[in-house]
C-alpha cells in the first residue's frame, strides 16, 4: 500500500466539502472493510481519505421517528444495528440477515453507509434493506435529497452518488404485518460472498400474497427488484406451484451473469429454488415466535 | 516419569498465543533495504527490455536490479533442488505470469512498492502451455534444454535433454500388467483430474540476508535450511561455513517453504548493495510461487470374477509449472505408490513431470499422494459398483497386508493397513441401517483409503548437550511450524535420560549451532531426527556415565550429573554433547522396473469415513460426518497427533471443495484469500480423529511420521458418499455443488447450459 493523506472532519457538512467531484483518488471512508480490500489490491490508491469517525455522533444514531418509521444513522456500525432491539422488535428478518452478514470482526467496524453506498452487488445488507421499503437520505454540499434504496444502484459497483455526496441515513416503514426473508447461497466456502441473494417481503391476506417485493443481488450485476415474479405472486397461493411458477418467472427474468462463484445457468436454477425457499421462510419465521 | 505417550501441549504455545515467540516478519536490522518484486505479466516470452528509469528516478529508491545485475554477480544464477533451472531473477525468458523480473529495493517499503509501479516491460509473446497432457507434446518448449542438479543421481540421464517438456518420466513395472489385462474377466478405465491449488501459509514468504565479511547470514521462513546453506554455496562457489541459516518459528509451511524460495534473491540482492536486504511477500504473491501439482491420472484395472485384482495401469501426468522445483521427486517417490494400498500381481506405473507456463508445482502436505488416492479411491468404488460389489468388501478383498510385496517389490511391515481400514469402518457404522434422507435431501457415505511412502534415503543429524548442573539441550534442524516437532524431541531426550519434556531446552535451526538435517518435509522428521535424537541423548548418556568412571564413581552409582560434573571439574564446569546421524538402509529401485527390495523405511496409512447429505435440487451438499483414521505407530503425544490429524483432514477439505486457482490466459485471476477461498470456521464438518496405535518397530520408540495421513483419504470418500447418496460421479476436483448439479442434471437427461 502506497502512503496517503487522511483528514478527520468534525462534521458532515465539513466532509462533504473535503470531497471532490472531479477528484476520484479522494473518498471517505467509514468502516473500512471494503476500501481497505481495494487499497490493499492496489485497485484503488487514494491520494487522501476522508475519515468520517469524527463527525456529528447522530450520524450514527438508531431510533424511531415520529411517524413510526426505524430511521438509521449510516455511521452506525452493522454490529450496532444487529443488537438494536428497536431493530430487532420491528425487523426482526434485519437483524437475522446481520448474524449471517460476513463476520463479527468485519460487523463491529463496517457501517450502513458505505455498505450501501459501496455498490457490490455481492453484499446482504441492500437486498434485505430494498425489501423492506428503505428509504436513504443523500447529502451533497447544496441539498439534501431522499431515494428509495433501489434507485441508488445505476450497474456493477455504480450507484447514482454523485464524488461528493454521501449517504447520511437509511429510513424504513414499520413492516406492519408484512412477513419478509433473506436467503443467500454460497457456493466455495461459507464465509464467502454469496453467489446468490434473494430477499422478499410481502402482505399475506386470506391466504394469498398481496403487494410482493422480490429482490435479487449477487447473481446480477446491481441489487434488482424482479418486476415479472412480483406480478406472479400477486394474489397467488403459497403453494408449491405458484412459488415455482414464481421461480421460473424470476429465472427467466433476471440477468444472470457467470463469474467466479458460478455459471449464469447454475444460479438461474439456485433463483428458481430459492425464490421459492425464501417465501417460505418468511412464512415460517412469521409464525414462529420472535 | 515416562515421556512417552504423555499428553502434553506444544512447548511453543504459550510464546506464540501471547505474543512474544519470534518469526522472520518481526525481523529489522541496521541499514536494512526492502525489495519489492517487479513480475512478468505475460506467460511466456522472450524479455526485449525492462525500462526501470523511472523507478530509479523516485525519490528513495536505493537501487534497482534486473536479471542480468546477478548474472554479473554470480554467472549461472539459476537454482532448484531437482533441475538447476530457476533464474534468481528471470534471465532472457519469462516463463509464467508473477516471475520475478526486477526488484526494487528502498528504506522505505511503500517507496518500493510505489516505484515497481513505474517499471515497464517489452516481451515478444510465445505461444504457451497451461494444460499437463497437452504439454507432453513437444510443440511449445518451456525449457529449450533440461538442466537435472545432479544432487539426484537417477536424475543424472536427463542432463542436456532438448526438444521435451518432460521433466521426468518414471516407470515401474511389476509381472505383466497388460498380459493380465488381457485375461482380465472384467477391465475397467477411468480418467481423474485434479486442479492447481496453493499452500497458503498465513505468514507468506519472507526472508532476509545480512552480508557480513566474507559470509552472509540468511534469516529465513524455510523448511529446509541445511539446503539453503548448500545451495548458495553453491551459488556463490563458497565453503558452506561462509553461509549461516536462521529459521525461527514458522507461520505454517506444508512444502511450500522447501528448498529455496527468497532466499537466494535477498541473498544476491545483500552482496550486490552490501547491505540487508529483506523480501516480505504480500499474500497475493503467494499465487506466483509454488503450488501443488494439477494432475491427469488415467488408471486401468483388471479385475477376475472373484473380485480381485489381477492388474492395475497408472499413468500420471504431473502439471510441473515453470520451473521443476522438487516436482521431479513428486512424480517419482509418489508415483511409485500410484497403485494403491492394493494387493497387485501386475502393476505398472508411469509417472511424467511436465513443465508447463504456469507457477511452479512443488510438495504440498502429502507430496503428491493426495491426488493419487483421489484418483485411485474414486476408481476403487466406481470397479465395486460396476461389479455389484459393497464397496468395503471389495476393498477388504484386496487390501494389501504385511508380509505382502508391494508394488514396487518391497515387502510391506509395520503399515496397520487393515487396521486403518477396519478402524473407518466400524465408526462408520458401515454394517447398521443406514438413513438414506428422502424428497430432495439424500444422504450417502463412502470410505477411502491410502498408502504413502516416506521419501528416501535422507539424513538426519542431532545434538543433545548436558549442562554443568544436568540440565540438558537439544540441537535440531527441523523447522518447527506447528506440527510440534520441538515437543516430540523433548520428549525423546527426555524418556532417554530421565527428565520431563518441559525441562529440555530446544535449539533449532541455525546452521552455524544446528547439525545438519535434510528438510522438513514429507512426515520425515519424527523419524529420522526423532531415530538421531535419541542416539544423541544415548550417547550423551554413555558418555556421562564415561564421565562418572573417570571422576572414580563406582559404576551403577546413582549420583545426579551435577555431581558427577562437579566430582570430575571440581566445581559447576564442563559439559557432555552426545550426538548422532541417522540413515535409514534404502536399495534404489531399478530404473527400468522400478523394483527394490527396500523402497523406504515406512509406511504411512491414512483413512476417511464421510456421510454426506445432498440437495438434490440445487447439489449443495453437507458433510454430516468426516472420519480420519491413520496409522500413527506408537504415539508419542496423541494430543497432538489427533490434532495433526484433524489439520490435515481439513486441508484437504479445502483443496476437495473450494480452492482451485482460476487461470485466464495464464493469469491467476482469483490470486487472495477473497476469491480463493480456504476453509472457514463454518466449513468444519462434525470430524472425529482416530490415531490406529500399533508399532513402528524401526522409529524412535516405535513412532512414525503423520503430518499427512490425514489427507489421503477425504477427497474420495467424500466422492464416494456423493455417488452413494444420488447416483452421480464427479472425476474432478474441487467437487462444488455446481458440479453435482450438473452430473443430476446430466443423469435425468436434462443438461443445464454451459453459460
Amino acid at each position: 500500500m502506497i502512503p496517503f493523506e487522511m483528514v478527520e472532519p468534525r462534521s458532515l457538512d465539513e466532509a462533504i466539502a473535503m470531497l471532490d467531484p472531479q477528484e476520484p483518488t479522494i473518498r471517505a471512508i467509514a468502516g473500512g472493510t471494503a476500501l481497505m480490500l481495494m487499497m490493499k489490491a492496489g485497485v484503488f490508491q487514494p491520494t487522501r481519505l476522508i475519515c468520517l469517525h469524527k463527525i456529528e455522533p447522530e450520524h450514527g444514531h438508531i431510533g424511531v421517528t415520529g411517524k413510526g418509521d426505524l430511521r438509521i444513522g449510516a455511521m452506525a456500525t452493522l454490529t450496532e444495528v444487529e443488537k438494536d432491539s428497536n431493530v430487532a422488535a420491528r425487523l426482526p428478518v434485519l437483524t437475522r440477515a446481520l448474524l449471517t452478514l460476513s463476520n463479527p470482526r468485519v460487523r463491529n467496524v463496517a457501517c450502513v453507509g458505505g455498505a450501501l453506498a459501496h455498490g457490490d452487488p455481492h453484499m446482504d445488507l441492500p437486498p434485505v434493506l430494498v425489501a423492506l421499503g428503505a428509504r436513504i437520505t443523500i447529502k451533497g454540499p447544496a441539498q439534501t435529497r431522499e431515494l428509495p434504496l433501489e434507485e441508488l444502484y445505476a450497474g456493477y459497483y455504480e450507484t447514482v452518488l454523485e464524488k461528493n455526496e454521501l449517504i447520511s441515513a437509511v429510513t424504513l416503514p414499520a413492516l406492519d404485518g408484512r412477513k419478509a426473508a433473506y436467503m443467500k447461497v454460497t457456493s466455495r466456502s461459507a464465509d464467502d460472498w454469496p453467489a446468490l441473494g434473494v430477499a422478499v417481503s410481502f402482505t399475506l391476506k386470506d391466504g394469498a400474497i398481496r403487494d410482493p417485493i422480490v429482490v435479487v443481488s449477487a447473481a446480477t450485476e446491481k441489487v434488482t427488484r424482479l418486476a415479472n415474479a412480483e406480478k406472479m405472486l400477486q394474489g397467488a397461493a403459497t403453494d408449491d406451484t405458484a412459488l415455482t411458477r414464481a421461480g421460473n418467472a424470476a429465472a427467466e427474468e433476471a440477468s444472470i451473469l457467470t463469474d467466479a462463484h458460478g455459471s449464469a445457468a447454475y444460479k438461474r436454477e439456485l433463483l428458481r429454488v430459492y425464490l421459492r425457499r425464501a417465501v417460505r421462510r418468511a412464512l415460517d419465521e412469521s409464525a414462529a415466535p420472535q | 516419569m515416562n515421556q512417552i505417550g504423555r499428553e502434553i501441549p506444544r512447548l511453543e504455545v504459550r510464546a506464540k498465543v501471547t505474543g512474544r515467540a519470534d518469526y522472520t516478519h518481526n525481523f529489522r536490522l541496521p541499514g536494512m533495504l526492502y525489495g519489492k518484486v517487479f513480475r512478468s505479466t505475460v506467460p511466456h516470452g522472450r524479455i526485449l527490455e525492462i525500462d526501470t528509469e523511472a523507478a530509479r528516478a523516485l525519490a528513495g529508491v536505493h537501487r534497482v536490479i534486473t536479471g542480468e545485475d546477478i548474472r554479473k554477480l554470480i554467472p549461472e544464477p539459476y537454482y532448484g533442488p531437482a533441475f538447476h533451472d530457476q533464474p534468481i531473477l528471470a534471465l532472457d525468458k519469462v516463463r509464467h505470469v508473477g516471475e520475478p523480473v526486477a526488484v526494487v529495493l528502498a528504506s522505505d517499503p511503500h517507496i518500493a512498492e510505489q516505484a515497481v509501479q513505474l517499471i515497464s516491460a517489452d516481451y515478444e509473446e510465445l505461444p504457451a502451455v497451461y494444460d499437463e497432457v497437452a504439454a507432453m507434446a513437444p510443440d511449445i518448449l518451456v525449457h529449450d534444454v533440461l538442466r537435472p542438479a545432479g544432487t539426484f543421481v537417477d536424475l543424472k540421464h536427463l542432463k542436456g535433454r532438448g526438444g521435451t517438456n518432460v521433466a521426468l518420466d518414471y516407470h515401474l513395472r511389476r509381472g505383466d500388467a497388460d498380459a493380465a489385462l488381457a485375461r482380465a474377466d472384467h477391465v475397467i478405465e477411468h480418467i481423474f483430474k485434479t486442479q492447481q491449488c496453493l499452500h497458503l501459509a498465513l505468514e507468506p514468504f519472507v526472508s532476509l540476508a545480512e552480508p557480513g565479511d566474507q559470509r552472509l547470514t540468511i534469516y529465513t521462513a524455510n523448511q529446509s535450511p541445511s539446503f539453503v546453506r548448500i545451495e548458495i554455496a553453491r551459488l556463490f562457489g563458497w565453503p558452506e561455513n561462509r553461509v549461516r541459516v536462521k529459521v525461527p518459528y514458522l507461520g505454517g509451511g506444508f512444502g511450500g517453504k522447501l528448498y529455496i524460495k527468497l532466499e537466494a534473491l535477498v541473498a544476491a540482492l545483500a552482496m550486490i548493495v552490501r547491505r540487508p536486504v529483506k523480501i516480505a511477500l504480500t499474500m497475493e504473491e503467494q499465487f506466483y510461487m509454488i503450488t501443488k501439482h494439477a494432475t491427469t491420472f488415467r488408471i486401468k484395472s483388471g479385475v477376475g470374477k472373484d473380485g480381485r485384482l489381477v492388474a492395475r495401469t497408472c499413468e500420471v501426468y504431473w502439471n510441473g509449472g515453470a520451473y521443476a522445483d522438487i516436482g521431479p521427486r513428486v512424480a517419482q517417490k509418489s508415483g511409485f505408490t500410484a497403485a494403491g494400498p492394493y494387493d497387485i500381481d501386475n502393476v505398472s506405473v508411469d509417472s511424467y513431470e511436465i513443465y508447463t507456463n504456469r507457477t511452479p508445482a512443488g510438495a504440498l502436505r502429502g507430496f503428491g499422494v493426495p491426488q493419487l488416492v483421489w484418483a485411485y479411491e474414486s476408481h476403487t468404488d466406481l470397479i465395486a459398483h460396476q461389479l455389484g460389489i459393497d464397496p468395503v468388501e471389495f476393498r477388504r478383498k484386496n487390501l494389501l497386508r504385511d508380509g505382502r510385496p508391494h508394488a514396487s517389490g518391497t515387502v510391506l511391515n509395520d503399515a496397520a493397513i487393515p487396521e486403518v481400514f477396519d478402524a473407518v469402518v466400524a465408526r462408520m457404522g458401515w454394517d447398521k441401517p443406514f438413513d438414506r434422507g428422502s424428497g430432495t435431501l439424500r444422504r450417502g457415505r463412502g470410505v477411502a483409503i491410502g498408502l504413502k511412502a516416506v521419501i528416501s534415503p535422507t539424513t538426519s543429524v542431532a545434538i543433545v548437550n548436558i549442562s554443568a548442573d544436568g540440565s540438558t539441550t537439544l540441537y535440531t534442524g527441523t523447522v518447527d511450524m506447528g506440527q510440534g516437532s520441538d515437543t516430540a524431541y523433548a520428549l525423546i531426550v527426555g524418556e532417554v535420560l530421565g527428565l520431563n519434556a518441559e525441562e529440555v531446552r530446544v535449539v533449532h535451526s541455525d546452521t552455524d549451532v544446528t547439525p545438519y538435517d535434510m528438510g522438513t518435509l514429507g512426515s520425515r522428521s519424527l523419524y529420522h531426527m526423532g531415530n538421531a535424537m535419541r542416539l544423541a541423548a544415548e550417547d550423551a548418556r554413555a558418555k556421562l556415565r564415561a564421565l562418572a568412571t573417570e571422576a572414580g564413581l563406582p559404576e551403577g552409582t546413582n549420583y545426579p550429573p551435577s555431581e558427577i560434573f562437579k566430582k570430575r571439574y571440581g566445581m559447576q564446569a564442563g559439559n557432555v554433547i552426545g550426538t548422532a546421524s541417522f540413515v535409514p538402509s534404502y536399495t534404489p529401485p531399478d530404473p527400468q522396473t522400478g523394483q527394490s527390495d527396500n523402497v523406504t523405511p515406512f509406511w504411512m496409512v491414512g483413512g476417511s469415513g464421510v456421510e454426506v447429505e445432498v440437495d438434490t435440487e440445487t447439489g449443495r451438499f453437507r458433510i454430516v460426518r468426516l472420519i480420519n483414521a491413520v496409522d500413527c505407530g506408537k504415539p508419542l503425544n496423541p494430543g497432538v497427533a489427533r490434532t495433526q490429524v484433524s489439520g490435515a483432514a481439513i486441508m484437504q477439505l479445502g483443496f476437495t471443495l473450494s480452492e482451485v486457482m482460476v487461470l485466464d490466459g495464464g493469469q491467476v485471476t482469483n490470486a487472495s484469500l477473497a476469491d480463493y477461498k480456504i476453509p472457514g470456521i463454518g466449513d468444519i464438518p462434525s470430524m472425529e480423529a482416530e490415531l490406529v496405535a500399533g508399532e513402528q518397530h524401526s522409529g524412535p520408540f516405535g513412532a512414525k511420521g503423520i503430518g499427512e495421513s490425514g489427507t489421503f483419504g477425504v477427497s474420495p470418500a467424500i466422492a464416494n458418499a456423493i455417488h452413494d447418496a444420488v447416483g452421480v460421479r464427479i472425476m474432478e476436483l474441487p467437487i462444488t455443488a455446481e458440479a453435482v448439479l450438473r452430473a443430476l442434471r446430466a443423469k435425468d437427461g436434462h443438461p443445464l447450459d454451459d453459460e
